[in-house]
Order: structure tokens, then C-alpha cells, then sequence
């Protein structure tokens, strides 16, 4: 009975984060690691999303885990790819292929069937398909961004030039791009969906999405060239773990993420290349 | 004139001095309270200026301290940093390195952090805040402020309350000093006005220049002179009246004393010549009928009964003459009409022993000092009989070749002086001293006695 009860704890105790952790200290080492995060929201919006998670790896990899962003989605990529500033990586999908040049390892991927980017109009609109988008001023965030791209492809596959058809402008973030339209300085506003399903509920009740673009692969999450194998590993396990627990689910919640899985790399370069080369 | 007043009690010295300390206190107090506001002031302002600005600064470099955007954090820095007094400012990132430094910092470290601006070591006011996130620590603001400018502001404004507080004792002093010397100039005149009507000048007068307090009271002493000077002539009218009045009143009560002693002299002579013959004739008419009556008992009962009637009409008429003006003062003098008169007295008042004594030439004495001593000696003795029931009574009278001085005492009653009035008999016997240009002393008191005391001057 003893017998049992022992193998019971060591088995419980290899395939818990906490066990992990515990056991295997592989990124105390490294001293502070720096999480950094795509600026898809301010900054500010980045550290409350995203500080539960730090906080959590942070506990288990017993070692303080950083936040950073970047000003804008170019410095970001720089930073990421010339300067290798991050230790975990938390970048968009058609950039990781860039950022796996750089020596940027996947160990997981938001667990998710992908993210697309909708067209959204007020609720009184005139706009009621993709075609009616023609002559009207549509917001969007970065030129760089999943969204943006996602959308330029879409308008293309509806045979709609977005750089003639319509007026494209470019607002810093999501959330700006959605209030611009709502409060009527854009007439239509073209994000991701998360974002948007974030917004406010009176924002949400006054907006009417009238398109959705195809779907992109997930966030993945990538390891820089500084972090070992171990240490990837211990991270990509208490990712991987994380809805297995009551503190991991509450983590997911918090980030409205189902969990994470492990993903292949030929995705995000299949899917990069789509996007870029349509 | 009145007398130079001492410095330290002089109304002047006092005024200006009191006032000069009660200003220096006053300013002192206020202006060292200004100073500490002043102070307080400026350090408050400093601090909540700093703390604002430190506040809004860690708030806004947030953002870009998470986006690691130094360059356009120090851009933003350096356009709302424009301030005189901030002296550095530096941002420090999660591993307190320096990343962004505005103005000269003090020294690699961050500095000690200040409280207050009044509790600084180094003259630079130095702050320092936590940068967060959504509460994740970002680094640190540090902010230094020189505080060169506040204390030029704090000295400028000290200067300036001292030299006005300066000012303002300097304008007081002179001001009390002028008001002071006006004021009390015109009160010594005043005080020396009234030492000179105090001196009896009535027709001095205080000059009256304003219409101040000052001025009314010179008025009301000026007006107060002319009504004591009205009264005073007044009073030395009516005193000279008085005197006048009281001195023919004694000329008339002399005269009349004079008159009254000639008309009893007269009346006891008249009395003596025509009563007195007629009586001896009376007398000897009965004696010869008498003896002519040849046995015949009524006639001879007849005569005798004249002759005692006639005896005893004789008897009261002697008795009235020795009354009206005792023959034997005119005839012995003085001091035997005195013993007379004492031993009549002594015959009358049995219980009491009467001792006389004199002294000095008494024969040589006027007519009228005579009488009057020997009425004044009457009257006391007419007092004693009636209210003394004393046991002796000594008179003594004595010639210094200057004065004539009487003493009449005796061991009876006595009487209070301030309570008793005067009879008609001691005004009487002071009217006949005074006639006599002498003077009357009584003495006494219950029970011990009354002396009177008379002295006359013989030139």
C-alpha cells in the first residue's frame, strides 16, 4: 500500500507545474527573463493582460520573468530579430518565421482553432456587405499586423484594391481602430477578433460585424537563443500543464485562453507565406 | 515755575519709549511670523510641486518604460520638464540602471531621498518614485530640486519684511516723538499755568492752537481761571467786608463796654452823692426825732423804724454801687478790689477754696485795663459759682514788665471746647481782651478743670 501510495506522488509530482518546478530549477540561472509582447494593445493593457501569466511562470521557474513590449510592431520585430531582447517570445503569426531566423525555438502555441480579423460598421450603417466598403474610410491598426494583412487579403480575394478602393488608416492599436468607427472619425474598422470580443459592451452593442477574414494560426510562444533546452522545456511544460490546474486555469481565463499546445513551426511559415505572397 | 520732571517720569520719555518697544516687539513678531509663513510657503510649493511632477511622470513613463521606448520618453521628458527649479531628473529601469538623465545628477547612485525641502543636506531637494504598471514595478523617477532659487525667494522676501518693518519703527518713532513732544509741550503748559495760579496769578492764560483734547482742556482751564479769579475777587470782596464789619463791631462792643462802665461809674457816683446824702439826712432827721420824742413810744417807735429802713435802703444801695463800680478799685487799686471781690466771692460759695497771687507792679495799670481785668475776674468767678462745683480755684496776676498775664483755674467740671458753644460771659470776657489787645487761651476738659489764660501786652 505504501508502495503505492509513493508511486502515486512521484508520478503526480513529474506531470504537475509545480512538481516541475520544483525539481527541475533550469531557468533560475538565467536571472531575469524578459517576456516580450507584441504591442497589439497599449502597453499598459499588455502588463494587466499578460502579468498573471508572468507571475505565474515566474513562481514556477522560481526566477522573475519580465514584461516588455516595443513601441510599434517595427521596433518590436528589430528588437526581436536583430537584437534577440527576448527570452520568451509572444509574437504574431506571420512574424515568428522571422523571429525562428533569429534562433527563436516554438515551444507552444495558444491553444486555439486561429484568430481572424472582422470588418465592424455602426449599428445604423449603410455598409452592409465587404462591398460596401468601397469609397469609405476603413481603420485599421498597423500596416505590419496580422489584422491589416489579414483584411488586405480578404478585400483582394473580393476583388476590392485596399490601396485604391478605399482609404486605409491606420490607427495605433485595436481598441483605437474600434473607437474610431464608433464614434464616427472612420466609417468601418477592420481588427482581430479577440480584441473586439474584449471591447466593451456598449461599444459591441452599437457595432455590427459585417465580414470575418480566413483564419490564422494561433500565438505561438518561442524561447531565444539564451534560454536552454532545459529551461525551454521546464517553460513549454507549465504552458502545456497549465489548464490542469486551478491556478493555470485562472491564468487562461484571465488571458481568455483556452490553454496551450504544442505547435509545429512549418505552420507559422506556411501560413506566413500565404500571407505575405497571396 | 514747577520743577524740571526726572526723565525716567517724564510723560514724554514714557510715551515715546513705550510705544517705541510695544512697535519693536510687535514688528519683530510679525515679521519673524512672515518669515516662517514665507518659509512654509515656499517649501510646501516646492514639495507639492515636486510631488505633482514626480506623480505624473512616474505615471506617463509607464507605458514606455514596458515598450522599453527610452528615446521618446526623453523626448517627452524634456518637453514638460521646463521648469527653473528642477535641477536633474532620471529615470532608472527595473535593474536601476540609469537610462534617461535630464541635468546634471549628483552621482552615479540615487541620491537620499528628502523628506522636505527644509531638511535637505546638500541644498537639492531630492525625490524618488516607483514607475508602475497596472502595479508591476518599471524602474524609478528620481527627481532633484535645487533649492538656490526658493531660498533667494525665502532671503528677498525676509529683506524686504525686515526693511519695512525698519521703516515702519523708524516713521513710528518719529511720529510719537512729534506727537509726544506736541502733546506734552502743551500739557507743561498747561501744568505751569496752574503752578502760577496755584501762586495766586489769575490773568494767566493757556494759549488754545487746536481743538484736540489738549486744546478743550486748555479752554476749560482757561475758562475754569477766570471764574476762580471772579471768585477770589469775590471772596477777598467780601472777606474785607467781613473784617471791616467785624472790626467796627469790636470798635462798637468796646465803645459800648467803655459807655457801660462810665454809665455805672456815673450811676454808682450819682447813687452814692444824691441817694446817699439823702439817706444820712433821713437817718439823722429820725435820730433827732427820736431823741426829741419826750418818751413818747410812737413816735419814737416811728423814728427808729425810720432809721432802719433808711439803714437797710442805704445797705442795697451800697451794695448796688459796689456792683455798678466797686469804690475801692478807683480808691486801692487793682489787686485790693480783687481781694474784695475774692472774698465776697468765697463768702457766697463757702464750699470753695479761692487762693490769689500776684506778682510784679500792678499799681500802675490804666483805668480801663483795670475794670476790664476785674470784670473778666468777676465773670470767671460768676462761671465757677454757677457750673464748676469745684473744690479751689487759684488766680494768679503777674506783671513781666511786657505783658499782664491772668490765670484763672479751677478743679471742677471742665467742659469739652470742640462741643460746648460759647455763652454770652466767655464772648463777653474775649471782647473785653481784645479790647485790652490781648489774648485768651481757655484749656479743659470733662472733669479735669477749666483755665483761662490772658495775656495783654503793656506797650
Amino acid at each position: 500500500m505504501r508502495l503505492l501510495i509513493l508511486s502515486g506522488y512521484i508520478l503526480l509530482s513529474l506531470f504537475t507545474p509545480t512538481g516541475l518546478a520544483n525539481t527541475n530549477n533550469h531557468c533560475s540561472q538565467f536571472g531575469p527573463i524578459t517576456f516580450g509582447i507584441l504591442p497589439f494593445v497599449s502597453a499598459e493593457q499588455l502588463v494587466i493582460r499578460f502579468t498573471p501569466l508572468a507571475n505565474y511562470l515566474s513562481r514556477h521557474l522560481n526566477t522573475q520573468i519580465r514584461i516588455e513590449t516595443a513601441p510599434n510592431f517595427i521596433a518590436f520585430s528589430q528588437r526581436t530579430t536583430k537584437d534577440k531582447r527576448y527570452d520568451i517570445l509572444f509574437t504574431a503569426p506571420h512574424f515568428y518565421p522571422l523571429a525562428r531566423k533569429s534562433g527563436y525555438r516554438l515551444i507552444a502555441s495558444v491553444d486555439s482553432p486561429g484568430m481572424r480579423a472582422v470588418f465592424v460598421v455602426p449599428k445604423e450603417s449603410t455598409i452592409q456587405t465587404i462591398n460596401d466598403l468601397k469609397g469609405k474610410r476603413l481603420a485599421t491598426v498597423d500596416t505590419k499586423s496580422l489584422a491589416t494583412l489579414l483584411i488586405r487579403k480578404h478585400l483582394n480575394q473580393h476583388n476590392i484594391n485596399p490601396d485604391k478602393d478605399l482609404t486605409i488608416i491606420a490607427t495605433p492599436t485595436h481598441n483605437a481602430s474600434l473607437l474610431s468607427t464608433y464614434h464616427g472619425v472612420t466609417d468601418a474598422s477592420a481588427l482581430m477578433q479577440p480584441p473586439y470580443a474584449a471591447a466593451s459592451q456598449q461599444v459591441r452593442d452599437n457595432m455590427r460585424i459585417v465580414a470575418k477574414t480566413q483564419r490564422a494560426p494561433h500565438i505561438p510562444i518561442s524561447v531565444g537563443q539564451r534560454i536552454s533546452k532545459s529551461c525551454a522545456t521546464q517553460i513549454s511544460n507549465l504552458l502545456l500543464n497549465m489548464s490542469s490546474t486551478a491556478e493555470g486555469q485562472q491564468v487562461l481565463k484571465h488571458n481568455r485562453f483556452s490553454g496551450y499546445k504544442l505547435s509545429s513551426a512549418d505552420i507559422y511559415e506556411k501560413f506566413s507565406a500565404q500571407i505575405f505572397h497571396p | 515755575m514747577t520743577k524740571s520732571i526726572p526723565l525716567l517720569q517724564s510723560l514724554r520719555c514714557r510715551l515715546i519709549v513705550s510705544v517705541v518697544i510695544i512697535e519693536i516687539v510687535m514688528l519683530s513678531i510679525l515679521v519673524l511670523n512672515n518669515i516662517s509663513i514665507i518659509q512654509t510657503t515656499h517649501t510646501d510649493r516646492l514639495r507639492d510641486t515636486a510631488s505633482s511632477m514626480i506623480q505624473q511622470i512616474a505615471n506617463t513613463s509607464g507605458n514606455y518604460m514596458v515598450a522599453v521606448d527610452y528615446a521618446t520618453l526623453e523626448d517627452y521628458l524634456k518637453n514638460v520638464t521646463h521648469y527653473r527649479e528642477l535641477l536633474y531628473l532620471a529615470i532608472f529601469d527595473r535593474d536601476d540602471n540609469m537610462v534617461i538623465s535630464l541635468g546634471p545628477f549628483p552621482q552615479k547612485n540615487r541620491p537620499h531621498e528628502d523628506i522636505s525641502p527644509a531638511q535637505t543636506d546638500d541644498g537639492i531637494f531630492d525625490i524618488t518614485q516607483d514607475i508602475k504598471v497596472a502595479g508591476q514595478p518599471m524602474g524609478k523617477v528620481s527627481i532633484g530640486f535645487s533649492l538656490g532659487i526658493m531660498q533667494d525667494a525665502i532671503k528677498k522676501s525676509r529683506i524686504r519684511g525686515i526693511s519695512i518693518a525698519a521703516i515702519e519703527i523708524i516713521l513710528t518713532v518719529l511720529v510719537t516723538v512729534i506727537i509726544g513732544i506736541g502733546l506734552t509741550r502743551r500739557l507743561g503748559m498747561l501744568s505751569n499755568a496752574a503752578a502760577e495760579v496755584e501762586a495766586g496769578n489769575y490773568s494767566v492764560t493757556v494759549p488754545t492752537e487746536t481743538c484736540d483734547e489738549v486744546g478743550k482742556t486748555a479752554i476749560a482751564f482757561n475758562r475754569m481761571v477766570s471764574e476762580v479769579s471772579n471768585r477770589t475777587q469775590q471772596l477777598q470782596r467780601a472777606k474785607s467786608r467781613s473784617t471791616k464789619l467785624l472790626h467796627e463791631n469790636r470798635q462798637l462792643i468796646h465803645y459800648s463796654l467803655e459807655i457801660q462802665e462810665a454809665e455805672r461809674k456815673h450811676l454808682a457816683r450819682e447813687l452814692h452823692d444824691e441817694l446817699g446824702q439823702c439817706l444820712t439826712a433821713i437817718q439823722a432827721d429820725a435820730e433827732l426825732i427820736r431823741d426829741l420824742s419826750d418818751n413818747d413810744k410812737r413816735i419814737e417807735t416811728s423814728a427808729i423804724a425810720i432809721m432802719d429802713v433808711s439803714s437797710r435802703v442805704y445797705d442795697v444801695v451800697h451794695s448796688m454801687m459796689h456792683r455798678l463800680r466797686p469804690g475801692i478799685l478807683d480808691n486801692l487799686g487793682l489787686v485790693e478790689a480783687l481781694k474784695d471781690e475774692i472774698k465776697a466771692w468765697e463768702s457766697r460759695n463757702t464750699e470753695t477754696r479761692c487762693s490769689f497771687t500776684t506778682a510784679g507792679d500792678l499799681s500802675q495799670l490804666s483805668e480801663h485795663s483795670n475794670i476790664m481785668l476785674y470784670r473778666i475776674v468777676q465773670e470767671c468767678l460768676t462761671n465757677i459759682s454757677k457750673y464748676a462745683q469745684a473744690k479751689s480755684v487759684t488766680i494768679s496776676l503777674q506783671n513781666t514788665t511786657e505783658k499782664l498775664l491772668l490765670e484763672v483755674r479751677d478743679n471742677g467740671n471742665g467742659f469739652d471746647i470742640k462741643q460746648r458753644n460759647k455763652g454770652l460771659g466767655l464772648i463777653g470776657m474775649r471782647e473785653r481782651v481784645e479790647s485790652l489787645n490781648g489774648s485768651l487761651k481757655i484749656k479743659s476738659e470733662p472733669g479735669k478743670g477749666v483755665g483761662i489764660f490772658i495775656s495783654v501786652p503793656l506797650s
